[in-house]
């Protein structure tokens, strides 16, 4: 009988130890998505009591204060549509959302000297303050993407691919967080979902755009290919479905191909390194993760490699089909490709400040994936820069910088395509990279192009 | 260890609770800003005063109990008296009240109840006497939080379970002392499987369904899953046989099966469970008022007093662990658990150490009783399991609960004075 009282107390004590290790689950691993709970009364509470700290761009423009109207302070944000998506709001009835949710610890002065100092303001009555935050969108830049996108639904990012810095995460359309709780209502019953962040939430066929990273793909599985020619006769029968291309393009090789966007070649680089290659090269560039730039992003998604047939791979290989990613996923590739196939992790804060302005966090710059080799990336490249310069991509050029491109015309059951263009510039010397999308607007040669071009221009002109 | 180096021992251990509660209570008095309670710093002195008593009185009378016992309560019941100073005075005043009467019974159980071992003859009367006692409250009791298991007589209104479920532990140990030999090896074989007869095991299936019957009726599902895992680790423990755990486990999920499809209150306890965020305004508000409160501790939790554990209903009660665990964080919520895991360790060692039966099953169960109590309440405030309305030992509020929580710890030392004088 001891025995069994012995195992009764390992039981016993096993269960109690459970405890404990559960208990460390749900208090060190914190679910924002609690706190930022519009029935969590808790930071509300510490609202009225905390002057929250400011948000401001990277060229330290305010994008997000607190007025005081004698006690009652109101949260103000003076871009207003412009870069709601990544901001957020705070809302007593609809809880919390984007940074403002995400850096509430730091805004609040929860964090670090400031929670022991706010401790003691607290107890002697004095005010209490949060943190800064200063991001890496150049509000300017992110209000001309706004302009650009016109109201129109679509998205906008443009990263520094050297860092990895986000300058524009553009959203439309977009909705005023000045107002929110009087437009809730209105907000999440509208038909083109105003609240949901199209540039990483969003999830859309990439269409032509895909073909560079399906030419990676291609070209780590056979480096032969850079020198093939392939015969397009305007069509590709495959598994009895007739695949279509825009032309008869007739002899290309991998270059003119991307230049002209050629379905049957890309069709069958597809087909010819398989479903296993195909998924390799998908995730290789990162695209069924979140690189948790500050805020959620929608992993990409495409079929399993077991569940493919030979049609939805041929699909696949040029952006329809199985694949849905979101723009900042593409921006990220294109960024690939200019950085010799390095990608810089993305991100969206560059420091936060406590209340006596010590920077207590600051971005630390670093590799995220190795997507494709230098020399891949070089062809890649070239047939970019052809796009822009006599391919389908034209309309992004813009005089004086030399730019790359891809452009891309996602069919999707919702009506016409989707317009996307990815792309780079200055194509000798890259800087900065560029994915745009506007749903049902279009070929991207004619309407995103021209959005990616002026962006960048822009861009380049203020230094970035 | 001697008499004398064991009271000593607990003074230097109840000399660090006393300094460890007025901390607490000094946080409170100078940190509360508005109105500092001045009431808790006296409270918390008289407390552990009392304490000292209850060990200088047992260093007198030469007794010999378990000297790690008592100031793990006194850590613990401080920790709950502080803590319900901190979220409602009104309910630290009468808590101190009632700390102080549950010493007095504890003191009288080390007392009268020293010679533990009459107990085991009139098994039969308790256990009668517990089953009318529970059924009081479905024809005479009032619900209160959904559970109908209170009874109100004139001043004193108690929750008969918490008493009851110390006389089952007894009546167990009692009958399964008795009777373990014919319950482990059984009198007759079906298929090849030797169980006993209807007569060894029918009154203890009896006493085990009547009682989980009347608590279901009494709606109080949190004392039947803790009477009913006593019952299984009791029975465990006296036969070493793993079938009849098995069969109780059967039994059980037939029971709560059956239970989910007959019961609205058990269905409604199980759905929020499983998914509580649909009816956040409603019956799933506690469980995720709770979590709030635990997500947002964090490590070392906002500090005493500057949570804001007041959102969370009957947090005085069933929840204060998810209060300890906002303001306190990991650091105190796993001090509790841990305080706990002592309290079991220390109630094995003396269930190993005791020469008979009766009293190495009684002390077993008692501690069992104790570790599944602290055990279902943390996992149900976490949502690991249902939150079932129950007690954290020693810190909810709550006299019922209190009182008969210091009989048992008085048993539980009986039992060790025992093997300590027979050495």
């Amino acid at each position: 009988m001891k025995k069994n009282i012995l195992k009764l107390g390992f039981l016993l004590l096993g269960l109690l130890l459970v405890l404990v290790g559960y208990l460390s689950y749900l208090q060190v691993v914190k679910d924002p998505a609690l706190a930022a709970n519009p029935y969590n009364r808790r930071t509300r509470e510490r609202e009225t009591q905390v002057r929250r700290g400011n948000i401001y761009d990277a060229r330290g423009v305010v994008l997000a204060k607190t007025e005081f109207d004698g006690k009652q302070g109101r949260r103000v944000y003076p871009l207003g549509d412009d870069a709601a998506h990544i901001i957020g709001y705070i809302s007593d009835r609809y809880g919390r959302a984007g940074l403002e949710s995400a850096y509430d610890p730091y805004l609040l002065g929860m964090e670090g000297s400031d929670s022991i100092r706010n401790f003691i303001n607290k107890i002697l009555g004095k005010e209490q303050k949060g943190g800064d935050l200063t991001l890496t969108i150049d509000s300017s830049l992110q209000g001309l993407a706004e302009q650009l996108l016109g109201g129109r639904r679509g998205a906008v990012v443009l990263v520094d691919i050297r860092t990895g810095a986000l300058r524009v995460v553009a959203s439309a359309p977009g909705y005023d967080p000045n107002h929110l709780d009087e437009n809730w209502p209105s907000l999440v019953q509208a038909a083109d979902s105003p609240l949901l962040n199209r540039a990483t939430q969003g999830a859309y066929p990439p269409g032509s755009t895909f073909k560079i990273i399906t030419a990676a793909g291609a070209l780590a599985a056979k480096p032969g290919l850079a020198n093939s020619i392939f015969n397009c006769q305007g069509y590709l029968m495959v598994g009895g479905y007739k695949l279509t291309d825009l032309a008869a393009h007739g002899e290309v090789d991998l270059k003119k191909a991307l230049a002209v966007s050629c379905n049957t070649t890309f069709a069958q680089l597809g087909l010819g390194m398989g479903a296993d290659n195909f998924y390799r090269v998908f995730k290789a560039f990162g695209m069924d993760q979140d690189p948790d730039p500050g805020i959620a992003v929608r992993p990409g998604t495409l079929a399993a490699p077991g569940d493919m047939t030979q049609t939805e791979l041929a699909s696949s290989a040029i952006g329809q089909g199985e694949v849905l990613v979101s723009p900042l996923h593409m921006a990220l590739a294109a960024a690939a490709i200019a950085n010799q196939g390095v990608i810089m992790r993305p991100y969206l804060v560059d420091s936060v400040k406590d209340s006596t302005g010590e920077i207590v966090q600051s971005a630390v710059q670093r590799q995220w994936l190795t997507a494709t080799t230098p020399a891949i990336s070089g062809i890649i490249k070239e047939g970019m820069v052809d796009a822009v310069r006599s391919g389908t991509a034209t309309a992004a050029a813009v005089s004086g910088t030399q730019m790359a491109g891809k452009t891309g015309s996602a069919q999707n059951p919702h009506g016409q395509t989707h317009a996307w263009f990815v792309g780079f510039a200055p194509a000798e010397q890259p800087r900065l990279a560029v994915a745009v999308v506007l749903e049902n607007a279009g070929s991207g040669g004619s309407v995103a192009a021209p959005v990616a071009g002026r962006l960048l221009a822009t861009a380049l002109a203020k230094g970035y | 260890m001697s008499v004398m180096k064991g009271r000593q021992v607990e003074w230097k251990l109840l000399f660090l609770t006393g300094v460890y509660a007025m901390a607490g209570a000094l946080a409170l008095y100078l940190g509360s800003a508005g109105t500092p309670d001045r009431k808790v710093v006296f409270a918390c002195i008289s407390v552990i005063a009392a304490y000292f008593l209850v060990s200088v009185y047992w260093h007198i009378a030469g007794y010999r109990g378990d000297c790690f016992l008592l100031p793990l309560t006194a850590l613990l019941s401080t920790t709950g008296l502080v803590f319900l100073f901190r979220l409602d005075p009104a309910y630290g005043v009468r808590q101190f009240f009632w700390l102080l009467i549950g010493l007095g019974v504890l003191l009288l159980t080390s007392r009268l109840l020293l010679d533990f071992r009459f107990l085991s003859d009139y098994k039969y009367i308790y256990a009668l006497a517990g089953l009318i006692v529970l059924i009081l409250p479905v024809f005479f009791g009032h619900e209160q939080g959904g559970a109908k298991s209170w009874l109100d007589i004139g001043i004193l209104h108690f929750q008969p379970s918490e008493f009851v479920k110390i006389l089952v532990v007894l009546f167990l140990a009692s009958y399964l002392s008795e009777n373990r030999a014919v319950l482990t090896v059984g009198t007759r074989n079906l298929g090849g499987m030797s169980l006993p007869g209807p007569q060894e095991w029918g009154p203890l299936l009896a006493m085990w369904g009547i009682s989980l019957l009347l608590l279901v009726f009494q709606k109080d599902l949190g004392a039947a899953l803790i009477y009913f895992s006593t019952f299984l680790t009791m029975v465990y423990v006296a036969t070493s046989r793993i079938s009849y755990v098995l069969f109780g486990f059967a039994l059980f999920i037939a029971g709560a099966a059956a239970s989910f499809y007959m019961f609205d209150h058990v269905r409604a306890r199980v759905e929020i469970w499983m998914n509580p965020w649909p009816t956040i305004e409603t019956t799933g508000y506690q469980i995720i008022q709770s979590l709030f409160a635990i997500n947002s501790g964090g490590v070392l939790g906002s500090g005493l007093g500057l949570g804001y554990p007041g959102y969370i209903p009957a947090v005085h009660t069933d929840l204060i662990f998810s209060a300890i665990c906002e303001e306190l964080g990991l650091a105190g919520g796993a001090g509790i658990i841990i305080l706990f895991m002592i309290f079991v360790y220390r109630g094995i060692r003396i269930a190993l150490k005791t020469s008979d039966d009766f009293a190495a099953l009684a002390a077993s169960g008692l501690t069992s009783l104790l570790g599944i109590q602290a055990f279902i309440i943390i996992a149900g405030v976490t949502k690991l399991l249902p939150l079932t309305g129950i007690t954290l030992p020693y810190i909810s509020y709550g006299g019922s609960s209190l009182v008969a929580n210091f009989i048992l710890l008085g048993l539980l030392l009986n039992i060790s004075h025992e093997e300590e004088s027979n050495i």
